[in-house]
């Protein structure tokens, strides 16, 4: 348990806001990573006072602090490597102004943000990043990883739509960064330096977004193509044409196969299905760009093609990519989806490339892996496949995602474009950033001297993800 | 823990990528809030359970039985994990660790001793036609409106039989019993008129379960049949104009599909239709489900005080539902919000229209 007092923490937060049954530790020492690990006490402040208390009250004892929002990050960044104080954020869930003159919202970290969303549909403007995970994604998890989805290739990652945060540090201290402007160009910007930090540089306790108006017309397309490469092609023309578009999605054969086999779709069996769409609020512009869209798959052998602007034909047609994430659960008897080097960003010209090199990867590793992805930002997604109950199966995972990384790094891609880094994805993010680690462990320590923000995360992460933690499966050790 | 049942479903608990989708609309978790309320956190208690990394206290099982079965974590799931049956499963493990409640006990000793829910002799009204029709404990007990249920079959062409019925053992399922349950299953096959007929169900809960643990009885909704044969009869329904919203019974909704069917009924006596905020698969549970009314009488009762909340905002004057226990416990939460509202079955509703 550590030097932790669950009772000086209860007199904080309230004895109802504080728990340390083992059950409740089990709970919350698992994220959707494959990483689990037992914190020491789990706390629910309400206010940012009760925040400053807690931070407080850790740092001089060298109590581990894990700021945590749904959990629902996929490499770990959650997961309390070493133990600690979970600082569950969902209860600071208000949204404190909305600003319509000066187009901006201000909201506690524990605003979801689909219902944030709900309160901007009234005023016809949304907060655009639309991570797949913002039915239960908070604003601070949003942007202490800097989430972004598929319609980030026009509006951006959340760093694009934060202006502005209050956060409290690891002393207590409570900071303002950023402005309610537009533009800031007001020195170091540090707001910045807080998105994608995961937790280890402080606590965010209020941001500031701004939101855009929501477009009125929307125009799905969709073509299926039956190489590859011929995908990847079109992907790469698209991108350099100057085209304004608001989504470019790639389905590969085997997510297309395990949309089929989990539901009656009727997926054309084809290499690859690009999914394209252009919004705006006057329906000839849009017009515009979904058809030199179109025209592109079509010189690239596209076929197949259907474009809506009916939300429900949108719907049906983008069913197969929603239905994307329960097909693969399902893929193969004895299976599970796991989320390893399932995120990096590659030039838009490596896009059929990496999907290639993703197929070649898992036949030789023994593993089943599939790429899809928001092409539009050049993020391409992987899952891999695999039986978690097998000790070999974990060397062969470790393999695949090296070899992954590999290639992303000799293509001049990242490792993360929008899951994070966390525990898993750490050895490749080392090996990406060597240069820099030593100026993030300065800011760190500058920031975090005694080295309580989620520690043991990012560039101080274990080098070997598979046994950084106990994995959250059960594994046999009988061989393959 | 000596663990038995759960243990068929590693696989399932493996399989859950723990997104906490199951987070968005879980009644309890949005009551209580702490991750251990929502599917996912119990999902990970029974992984532990399993594992042998936790063992079980009261507290575990306070948690396991917080869940009202309502399936709004399997509509969301990423993983179509069907949390309700790990539920069923682990509760059967604690209930052989001894984990029940008295209040469990005292239920299912009604069930046994009465072959229903309130453990007193229940009459059965005497219909004898041809076609089986199973009410279910709770309506055979509101032995007015069964008689109003049945004539509404009647009307419709259906002659309609009633048989001294024994409960479908749904509840020894859902708090653990499974010995239990398969003496109940044993009873209620056998008060049965004939096991290989189709019969009519006009309860929620009993024809969801039957479907569910009895593959090879057919039982079919009563709504369904009313559907099938209101065409021929649409003329005849006077119109009732009132202003209703419709509260989703879970197992209407996500478990059999059914959203269209009620709101096409309450279209065709005349009421206006005002939604609440979350309707159809989304509908917000009640909290009657899944033992709760026993497990945690204080909880199920908030959770339908929250539901009636919504109700009333709609400003309709008729809360209206299928499920006999959602409308049990909207009723009483009605009463204890001060009675704004009214709550109906929409069996009712409709029986007023062909009258
Ligand atoms: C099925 C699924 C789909 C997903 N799709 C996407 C996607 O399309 N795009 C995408 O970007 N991500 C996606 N994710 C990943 C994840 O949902 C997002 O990164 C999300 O932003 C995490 O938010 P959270 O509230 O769950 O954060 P958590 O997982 O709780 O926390 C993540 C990190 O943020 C830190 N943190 C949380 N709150 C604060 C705070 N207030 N202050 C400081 N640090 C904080 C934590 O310490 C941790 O390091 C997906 C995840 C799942 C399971
Ligand atoms: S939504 Fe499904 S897969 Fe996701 S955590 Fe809940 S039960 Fe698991
Ligand atoms: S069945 Fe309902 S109450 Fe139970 S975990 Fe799922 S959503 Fe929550």
């Amino acid at each position: 348990m550590g030097l932790v007092s669950v009772q000086t923490l209860k007199e904080i937060v309230g004895a109802e806001n504080a728990k340390d049954d083992k059950a409740d530790l089990y709970v919350y020492g698992s994220d959707s990573s494959v990483h689990q690990a037992m914190p020491w006490v789990v706390v629910r402040p309400h206010t940012i006072e009760e925040v400053q208390n807690i931070m407080r009250y850790a740092n001089p004892r060298l109590i581990p602090v894990i700021a945590r929002g749904a959990g629902s990050g996929m490499s770990g960044q959650a997961v309390p490597i070493k133990g600690g104080i979970i600082m569950d954020l969902k209860k600071m869930n208000k949204i404190l102004e909305i600003n319509l003159e000066d187009t901006f919202v201000r909201v506690e970290p524990g605003v979801v943000d689909d219902d944030l969303n709900r309160a901007l549909k009234p005023h016809n403007v949304f907060y655009p990043p639309a991570p797949a995970s913002s039915r239960i994604a908070t604003i601070g998890g949003e942007i202490a990883n800097n989430a972004s989805g598929v319609r980030s290739v026009k509006y951006g990652a959340v760093r694009d739509s934060v202006l502005g945060m209050k956060v409290v540090m690891a002393n207590g201290d409570l900071i303002h960064l950023g402005a309610k402007t537009r533009v800031e160009a007001t020195g170091y910007q540090i707001d910045r330096l807080m998105v994608g930090s995961e937790g280890t540089l402080g606590i965010i306790v209020e941001a500031t977004l701004k939101f855009v108006p929501i477009p009125k017309y929307r125009c799905l397309g969709i073509a299926k193509f039956n190489k590859l490469g011929d995908a990847g092609n079109a992907i790469s023309e698209i991108m350099s044409s100057g085209i304004i578009l608001s989504m470019l999605e790639l389905m590969d054969n085997i997510a297309i196969k395990a949309v089929n086999q989990a539901l009656d779709l009727g997926l054309p069996d084809v290499e690859a299905i690009l999914m394209f769409e252009a919004d705006g609020m006057a329906k000839e512009g849009v017009d515009v760009e979904v058809k030199r869209m179109m025209e592109i798959c079509k010189k690239h052998k596209g076929f197949g093609l259907e474009l809506s602007y009916d939300a429900k034909e949108r719907t049906r047609i983008f069913s197969g990519r929603k239905k994307l994430f329960p097909s693969l659960s399902r893929y193969k008897e004895g299976y599970v989806c796991t989320s390893l080097a399932d995120d990096m960003a590659v030039p838009y010209s490596k896009m059929a490339e990496m999907a290639k090199m993703i197929h070649e990867i898992a036949k030789r590793n023994n593993v089943i892996m599939t790429a899809y992805g928001h092409c539009g930002s050049g993020c391409m997604h992987t899952k891999i496949l695999m039986d978690p109950t097998k000790e070999a199966q974990w060397e062969d995972a470790k393999r695949a995602v090296f070899e992954i990384y590999n290639f992303v790094r000799s293509v001049g891609g990242t490792t993360s474009a929008e899951h994070g880094i966390g525990i898993s994805k750490a050895p490749a993010f080392k090996r990406e950033k060597h240069e820099s680690l030593e100026l993030m462990r300065a800011l760190k320590k500058a920031l975090d001297p005694n080295n309580i923000l989620n520690p043991g995360k990012l560039m101080d992460a274990p080098d070997d993800w598979v046994t950084a933690t106990k994995l959250r499966y059960t594994v046999k050790l009988e061989g393959k | 823990m000596k663990v038995k049942y759960i243990k068929d479903w590693e696989n399932e608990l493996n399989i859950c990528i723990r997104c906490a989708y199951c987070f968005e609309g879980c009644p309890v978790f949005k009551e209580l809030g702490w991750e251990i309320d929502g599917a996912r956190g119990k999902l990970i208690v029974v992984y532990g359970l399993l594992t042998g990394e936790l063992e079980p206290s009261e507290y575990i099982a306070e948690k396991l039985f917080q869940c009202t079965f309502c399936r709004d974590c399997v509509e969301r799931c990423s993983a179509d994990i069907s949390v309700p049956d790990i539920m069923g499963a682990i509760r059967a493990d604690l209930f052989d660790a001894g984990y029940s409640y008295d209040s469990h006990k005292e239920l299912t000793k009604k069930i046994e001793n009465s072959g229903n829910i309130f453990g007193n002799e229940l009459k059965v009204p005497v219909f004898e036609g041809d076609k089986a029709v199973l009410l279910g404990c709770r309506l055979v007990e509101r032995k007015e409106d069964s008689e109003k249920y049945l004539t509404i079959l009647e009307k419709l062409g259906v002659k309609t039989k009633t048989f001294n019925e024994s409960c479908c053992g749904m509840p020894f399922a859902v708090l653990g019993d499974k010995k239990g349950f398969k003496t109940q299953q044993d009873k209620f096959i056998e008060t049965l008129p004939d096991k290989n007929e189709e019969f009519i169900c006009a309860c929620t809960t009993c024809v969801f379960f039957i479907r569910a643990k009895y593959p090879d009885l057919k039982a079919k909704y009563i709504i369904d049949e009313i559907v099938e044969r209101l065409p021929d009869y649409k003329g005849k329904l006077k119109k009732l104009n009132i202003k209703v919203t419709y509260h989703d019974p879970c197992n209407v909704a996500r478990g059999m599909d059914m959203v269209d069917e009620p709101r096409m009924l309450l279209k065709e006596i005349g009421a206006e239709l005002i939604e609440m905020p979350t309707n159809g698969k989304q509908a917000e549970c009640c909290g009657g489900g899944g033992g709760l009314l026993v497990s945690d009488d204080k909880l199920a009762e908030k959770l339908a005080e929250k539901r009636v909340e919504q109700a009333i905002k709609t400003g309709a004057e008729i809360l209206t539902t299928l499920c006999p226990t959602c409308e049990f416990n909207l009723k009483n939460a009605v009463e204890k919000l001060g009675g704004k509202i009214e709550v109906k079955n929409l069996l009712d509703l409709l029986y007023e229209s062909m009258m």
